[in-house]
């Protein structure tokens, strides 16, 4: 599915070459949990932007579903980042002006399905997160762990194959955290690959696999 | 698939602009503003050319007029003749008359001069012109109460007199009967047979008529006219006309060209021509003014949204990693723009129409609002709207997504 040979990120700041990631030599199965920690600045949300087509590798090669990603024109990779990946960032990333259904209905827009089916789907989607009473909500007028649902539901919308998703618990309390986790474990036991970026070890030992990042490279990697 | 996600995405810059309308009215006010002033601007041009090209049109209709000496100014009517040495002679009237029903409807011969007239008590200083019965079809200058004088009286020299209605308000009471009764004309008397129509000048409506043969004998003392007033066949045969005219007066004057000849020729065609000349440059100067204005309000929409831009750098992130392609965010940029300068356009339109007929309700000012000078507004503002939108718009689909993700 995922398949990163010798991949590098280097950025030129001035004379000296800054190497956000380097030699990363990585495989992902279809239906992984892979967990990826590291201490700030190791360049995890570097992979996980080359992973999901959002960013270009400077060194390697990186191949998904049998595509040669450097390859790909522009609008191509917009095409694969709208099927096959699905986001969850952080801090939500939601459009204010936009309701919870809305926002779902973003990705499956320039999908380019029909408007009927979009409501369909955003409203089957909504109901996987668990907020089919809060479709016509702002972001503003949800809980943060509500915001997080809809971003689910919108990263979901497509049926990616790969939800990439950093630090999704990062904004909110443990308990919240806790289920969203379990939502996208979930969805996980379904067949999507995902792929966690986070700072808390005990969240990394809920995956099936775990790789640490130091300095841009893979310094360990332990598979349960 | 491509076509249904650039809709959406017209469809989500109009969400967009109704969601801010304050700013987005705001914007757009500078389009309103120029398209506006163009409406207008350009209606008040066309209304003064048309005003200027009616009073033409109603000295006659395709009239040429001929003149005895040599070309003084581009009048085409001159209203006093009286130091003018008159040099056209009844042969030069026949012979025009003879240039064919193809080519010359009517002809008749004019020479004007001032006079003093008396009624009773009362005097009244005008204008007299002699001349012949073809004079009123030809000036489309008629009488609306008696008759004309007819060929029997330029035959016999009959003091009789047509005279315009400033006269009659100022030698007759209102209401009285004028006609048969005598009036002094520079002391000599004549017989009222007709009231003119009234014009609205004061050449027209403050002269009298009388027949050439008698304004001869008892005015000039002159047997040669001072003009000769031409209808041609038809407003397509006038240059045809003016040429034969001056071919055959040439010969009979015995001169060799126009140059220094002693008579010349002036077409109600060429002074139309050169009157919508002049007001078309009038009417486009004023366009251009208006244009630059337009012009401010598209710099206006181009700055909102380079603004807008920047505002909404994380949504461009947002929806690009949602699988936005380059053209889906251009277009959804552009379409902000484009909605927002043609909705100032249309309502600047409405503005510009609502002016214009102000204009003239409570001030009289002629304009004519045009289906082309709309369109072209119409049109202008969509190009603005393009033209100011693209640059912005260009620079949102060229945003780095990763980039514009992190940007706080
Ligand atoms: N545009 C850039 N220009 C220069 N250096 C960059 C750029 N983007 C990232 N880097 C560098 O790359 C390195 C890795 O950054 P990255 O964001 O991947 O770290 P991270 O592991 O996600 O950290 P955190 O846990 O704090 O989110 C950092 O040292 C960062 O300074
Ligand atoms: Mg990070």
């Amino acid at each position: 599915m995922i398949h990163l040979d010798m991949v590098g990120k280097a950025y030129q700041m001035g004379s000296e070459t800054v190497h956000a990631l380097r030699n990363v030599n990585l495989t992902i199965e279809s239906g992984d949990y892979i967990a990826v920690i590291g201490p700030s600045g190791s360049g995890k949300s570097t992979l996980m932007n080359i992973v999901g087509c959002l960013d270009t590798a400077t060194h390697g090669r990186y191949t998904l579903a049998d595509h040669e990603v450097a390859r790909l024109s522009g609008d191509r990779l917009a095409e694969v980042r709208n099927a096959t990946i699905g986001f969850v960032f952080q801090t939500f990333n939601l459009l204010p002006r936009l309701s919870a259904r809305e926002n779902v209905e973003l990705p499956l827009i320039y999908a380019g399905m029909s408007k009927s089916d979009r409501r369909k789907r955003s409203e089957v989607m909504l109901r996987r997160v668990g907020l089919e009473d809060r479709m016509r909500h702002k972001p503003n007028e949800l809980s943060g762990g509500q915001r997080q649902r809809v971003a689910i539901a919108r990263a979901l919308a497509t049926s990616p194959a790969v939800l990439l998703a950093d630090e999704p618990t990062g904004a909110l309390d443990t308990h919240t955290g806790l289920e969203i986790m379990r939502l996208l474990e979930d969805l996980n036991t379904e067949g999507t690959t995902l792929i966690l970026v986070t700072h808390d070890h005990e969240l990394a030992m809920r995956a099936h696999r775990e790789i640490r990042l130091r300095d841009g490279e893979i310094v360990h990697e332990e598979i349960r | 698939m491509g076509r249904r996600s650039l809709w959406e995405s017209a469809r989500m810059s109009f969400r967009s602009i109704a969601g801010s309308p304050v700013r987005s009215g705001l914007t757009a006010l500078g389009v309103m503003i120029g398209v506006a002033s163009v409406i207008s601007l350009v209606a008040l041009g066309r209304g003064a050319q048309q005003e200027v090209a009616g009073n033409l049109q109603q000295l006659g209709s395709n009239l040429l007029m001929v003149y005895s000496g040599e070309p003084r100014g581009t009048a085409l009517v001159r209203t006093n003749t009286s130091n003018i040495r008159p040099t056209l002679t009844q042969t030069d009237l026949e012979a025009i008359r003879d240039a064919g029903p193809d080519l010359v409807n009517l002809a008749a011969p004019a020479s004007t001069s001032n006079a003093q007239l008396q009624f009773e008590n009362r005097n009244a200083a005008v204008t007299v012109t002699g001349t012949t019965p073809e004079y009123p079809e030809i000036r489309n200058f008629r009488p609306v109460y008696g008759a004309f004088f007819d060929q029997s009286h330029v035959d016999a020299r009959s003091s009789v007199v047509a005279i315009g209605m400033q006269v009659y308000r100022e030698l007759f009471d209102a209401g009285t009967d004028p006609i048969g009764r005598t009036i002094r004309i520079n002391g000599a008397s004549f017989v009222v047979t007709a009231v003119m129509e009234e014009k609205g000048t004061a050449a027209q409506d403050n002269s009298v008529l009388i027949p050439i043969s008698t304004y001869q004998r008892r005015i000039s003392g002159d047997s040669a006219y001072a003009m000769i007033a031409v209808q041609a066949a038809d407003s397509s045969v006038m240059r045809d006309l003016q040429a034969v005219i001056e071919e055959n007066l040439l010969r009979l004057h015995r001169m060799p060209s126009m140059d220094g000849a002693d008579f010349y020729v002036v077409n109600q065609l060429d002074l139309l021509a050169t009157v919508e000349g002049v007001a078309g440059t009038f009417t486009l100067m004023l366009a251009s003014i208006a244009g630059i204005s337009l012009i401010v309000g598209g710099i206006g929409i181009m700055n909102i949204m380079l603004v807008s831009v920047t505002e909404r750098t994380r949504e461009i992130g947002v929806r690009m990693a949602l699988g936005a392609r380059r053209r889906d965010i251009t277009v959804q940029f552009l379409t902000e723009a484009v909605l927002i300068a043609v909705a100032g356009g249309i309502i600047g339109i409405a503005i510009g129409i609502a002016g214009s007929w102000a204009a003239f309700r409570f001030a009289r000012i002629a304009s004519e609002v045009t289906i082309t000078s709309v369109l072209m507004a119409f049109g202008f503002s969509l190009l603005v709207g393009l033209f100011f939108g693209g640059y912005p718009a260009w620079r949102a689909s060229r945003l780095n997504p990763i980039e514009a993700l992190r940007y706080e």
